[in-house]
């Protein structure tokens, strides 16, 4: 494609660019500027760049463009902040779609793209993940590579990897003195029933390959809860990578599937337990813009909920004492992106025992990010290390946060410096709540 | 056209702040070319981005034997376009340089570097009960070395103050790269002239400010605010003269008009302000708890005789922050209305506020122009916010013209050109409405014994 056509292609996003009125509040909400300090590095520097695509005075293909839009974690921190309601994330899809149309993305990422679009290469890499991690084949190579020069980035990929096992202390250490449920009152598992409307669960691709027990603790909690758990098939991954990526055209593809199979199973909400998923979900009537699609994708926009909303609207229901402390971290996908922060902690209040502590700057990104540990190795490291420093300060038994990639990430991080800190989802305390109150017999 | 640096130039920076902190690719300057005000666009040669004294002192070497000229950039907050880069000027940026070095709980003090955003020092001088006073608009963002280099403001500044009664000591890197120390220890000006306060204020032309000592305060004990809504932006004047008048001392005294409001109350920002109304005024008041209900009566009483349609207090914190988010958050609002906007910034005195605003409506009707108007109101300096597109080259005159008829207006009734954002470039051409020749080659002087060869922000406050 030509750079007058690709200029073209962001051209159709000037109404989107124009609210930016340049005044730098969004500067500081930046983990790139932050430990840059170049203005490439921060949202109102990557705005200036697509507008001057744009404008026509900046080829996309240039490195200026190609590595700033590139470096962005997409965290949407500057979305909050931003007084001017600027879509950044939006505008971020598009000038990485316009980027990537002038030069192709590396390999690495091409390929994570293709694999996940596809259920039968996704269930067999996840197979062999899993293999790998059953076996402790991961922790060990994880180990064994520390030592080997140049691993870096295949070892992060196994210390991620390894980080996705279900937590042992969860099920069994955490509970003070091995006891079992202080609670013997709570038994009744028919109690009233609050939540109103039938759900349909977004499996996901790595939700579902890595951390398929997250989504089984959904439906369960969400059942005790009172809501009609209905099983939807032919749904699909939700496309967030691929749209993350500047990848549209397989995002659309893979959200059309998701419209199609959540509208023939008829449900009222459409749940999910990964804030990424939820953030694109919540998006895809943005997705379709113009598209004949529109319409539909924002009635499927509109029934999309966070698991942990749909949880805190009913209570939820309190469970048995688990004897934990967890220290949380907001994703940014739940924070910045749909702006939900309190009901996560809302559904742990219910888990009697539990002393949550929210980490300090638990707003800021961990550096996840997709793969940008791998694509950006030393930033990514340097962000991820501010996130481990913060969670050791607050001296918790688990990391809890709700979203596979920070699940992983945080757990990466702790994997790689030989520590056995383990990351949870909230989901799966309130599950392991219910499940120590006889609620699933 | 700019130049670019030659790589032997390019090469000896990289030695002293490291690869990655030179940045000379023409395609990666284009995001320095504006700071807050985007009327005004040049790409500069290179931007350099150094973390220490040492560095920013080796740098300004470089330059000055080189003969390049040197702007300093903080966050690119300014809205006068201080920070804006000539053709053969390299930017100095204090990014990097967001280090707290020192917090003195007993003394009061603390010692920063320029790169240190304004929110943040309060942020972390909360843990002592103390904060830094100096409150611009702008404080979740802007740097403390760039309200050094404007003298910053802010709506609290009506009690309190402007930045220069803040800053106690500074460490400065002069244009030919020497160090040298001015004040510190809390000590300003006991010894000799007062260099820490002619430097504050000097907008990048003296030198490079790279550690800053300020004075910190004792976190208020409480505060009242009250929110007046008025028909017209003349009532909300009058009522303004009628609180100040009558001996109160509020902390903050700010006004929004119709237009800001709607703005405003179109982002995420909202703070509940009604959208029909001609303008609405925020009072606050702060100090120990005895007393402050009453001073809050009063100033309501004036409200109110001064024809308020609705005085509403706020009953909480959360509720006080939301009021103050609407006023604070402004500038970026109005990007909700029009794509570029002009930040004017002027002074009058107090008891002409109401006549001036009455001007300064008409003047935008002559010219068809949008002005929306937020403005530190208990001090009378104004913030006329002229909405226009820079695509539009015809506006784009019309703009500069009613500026220049608001400066006049102002200047006329007994004011100045500008209350807080400094000269920068966009007031240079009105500083011979305040100033004659005589003064002005004083402040050329001035600006000489920092600076014998110009190369330090040239073309900045005066040629």
């Amino acid at each position: 494609m030509t750079t007058a056509k690709l200029a073209g292609a962001m051209e159709a996003q000037r109404e989107r660019l124009l609210p930016c009125v340049h005044c730098g509040f969004c500067l500081p909400a930046c983990p790139t500027y932050n430990r840059l300090g170049d203005e490439n590095d921060s949202p109102r520097g990557r705005l200036h760049l697509m507008q001057a695509v744009v404008e026509g005075r900046l080829d996309p293909e240039s490195d200026a463009f190609q590595v700033h839009i590139d470096r962005c974690l997409g965290c949407r921190a500057c979305e909050p902040v931003c007084p001017s309601g600027v879509e950044y994330g939006t505008l971020l899809e598009l000038a990485r779609e316009t980027a990537s149309t002038a030069r192709a993305p590396d390999g690495l990422t091409r390929g994570l793209l293709t694999v996940m679009a596809s259920r039968m290469l996704r269930e067999i890499l996840f197979l062999g993940g899993r293999t790998l991690r059953v076996t402790g084949l991961a922790s060990v190579m994880v180990d064994v590579l520390g030592r080997i020069r140049f691993a870096g980035r295949l070892r992060f990929a196994l210390a991620m990897l390894s980080a996705t096992r279900p937590s042992v202390r969860l099920g069994q250490g955490v509970m003070a003195d091995g006891m079992e449920s202080q609670d013997t009152e709570i038994k009744d598992a028919h109690a009233p029933r609050v939540g109103v409307g039938s759900v349909g669960i977004l499996r996901g691709c790595v939700q579902e390959g890595l951390y398929g027990r997250v989504n089984d603790a959904t439906a369960r909690t969400l059942d005790v809860n009172g809501y009609e758990v209905r099983t939807v098939t032919r749904q699909d991954c939700c496309g967030a990578l691929h749209a993350h990526g500047g990848a549209l055209t397989a995002a659309r593809n893979l959200a059309t599937r998701n419209i199609k199979a959540f509208e023939r199973a008829g449900v009222d909400w459409v749940v999910v337990s990964a804030a990424g998923c939820g953030a694109t979900m919540k998006e895809y009537g943005v997705l379709f813009e113009g598209d004949p699609m529109e319409e539909r994708a924002r009635a499927f926009s509109a029934k999309v909920r966070d698991v942990s909303e749909l949880l805190a609207e009913t209570g939820p229901r309190s469970g048995a004492s688990v004897d934990c402390t967890l220290a949380y971290d907001h994703p940014c996908h739940l924070m910045h992106a749909q702006g939900i922060s309190s009901e996560p902690l809302k559904v742990l209040e219910a888990v009697p025992g539990a002393d949550v502590r929210v980490i300090a700057k638990a707003d800021e990104c961990c550096g996840g990010a997709g793969i940008y540990g791998m694509t950006h190795p030393d930033l990514g490291s340097r962000i991820g290390g501010d996130k481990i420093a913060a969670v050791r300060d607050a001296g918790a038994d688990l990391v809890c946060t709700p979203n596979p990639g920070c699940m992983m990430q945080i757990g990466a991080g702790f994997c790689m410096e030989g520590d056995a800190q383990e990351a949870v989802h909230p989901v799966e305390v309130l599950d392991e709540s219910y499940q120590r109150a006889g609620y699933y017999r | 056209m700019t130049q670019t640096l030659t790589s032997r130039v390019a090469d000896r920076l990289r030695a002293i702040v490291g690869e990655d902190q030179v940045i000379t690719n023409p395609d990666r300057l284009v995001a320095y070319e504006s700071d807050g005000l985007t009327a005004y666009r040049v790409v500069p040669r290179a931007v350099v981005l150094p973390e220490t004294t040492d560095q920013v002192s080796e740098v300004l070497r470089v330059m000055h034997g080189e003969g390049i000229e040197v702007v300093p950039r903080g966050a690119g907050t300014g809205l006068s376009g201080g920070a804006l880069p000539t053709p053969d000027s390299v930017i100095v940026g204090t990014a990097r340089m967001n280090r707290i070095l020192s917090i003195d709980e007993q003394n009061r003090l603390a010692k920063v570097q320029p790169g240190v955003v304004n929110a943040r020092l309060t942020e972390a001088t909360a843990p002592y009960g103390l904060y830094y006073a100096p409150d611009p608009a702008s404080q979740s963002t802007c740097t403390l070395g760039g309200n050094v280099a404007e003298n910053s403001g802010g709506p609290h500044c009506l009690k309190y103050g402007v930045t220069s009664r803040y800053v106690t000591g500074l460490t400065v890197v002069m244009a030919d790269g020497e160090v040298v120390r001015l004040g510190g220890a809390g000590l300003e000006a006991v010894h000799g002239l007062d260099l820490v306060g002619l430097f504050v204020g000097s907008e990048g032309c003296f030198g490079i400010a790279t550690e800053i000592e300020v004075r910190l305060l004792p976190k208020v004990e409480s505060i009242r605010t009250l929110l007046g809504i008025f028909d017209t932006m003349e009532a909300a004047g009058h009522a303004v003269t009628d609180i100040i008048g009558s001996g109160l001392m509020p902390a903050a005294v700010e006004i929004v008009d119709n237009a800001t409001i709607v703005a405003v109350e179109a982002s995420v920002f909202s703070a509940g302000y009604p959208v029909d109304a001609g303008a609405a005024l925020v009072v606050e008041f702060d100090g120990t708890e005895a007393g402050l209900d009453d001073d809050a009566d009063r100033a309501e009483q004036c409200c109110l005789s001064a024809g308020a349609t609705k005085v509403i207090r706020a009953t909480s914190d959360e509720e006080r922050i939301a009021l103050w988010k609407g006023r604070k958050k402004a500038f970026g609002a109005m990007g909700r209305i029009a794509p570029d906007l002009l930040v004017q910034d002027a002074t009058v005195p107090r008891t002409r506020l109401p006549e001036v605003l009455a001007r300064i409506t008409e003047i935008g009707r002559e010219y068809d122009l949008k002005i929306a108007n937020v403005f530190h109101a208990g001090d009378g300096n104004l913030h006329p916010n002229i909405l226009f597109d820079r695509q539009n080259q015809e506006e784009l005159e019309r703009v500069e013209r009613a500026s220049r008829e608001i400066m006049t207006l102002c200047v006329s009734v007994g004011g100045t050109i500008t209350g807080e954002h400094g000269v920068g470039v966009d007031k240079r051409a009105y500083m011979s409405l305040v100033y004659n020749e005589v003064e002005m080659d004083m402040l050329r002087s001035v600006r000489r014994v920092f600076d014998p060869d110009g190369r330090l922000n040239p073309g900045k406050v005066v040629q």
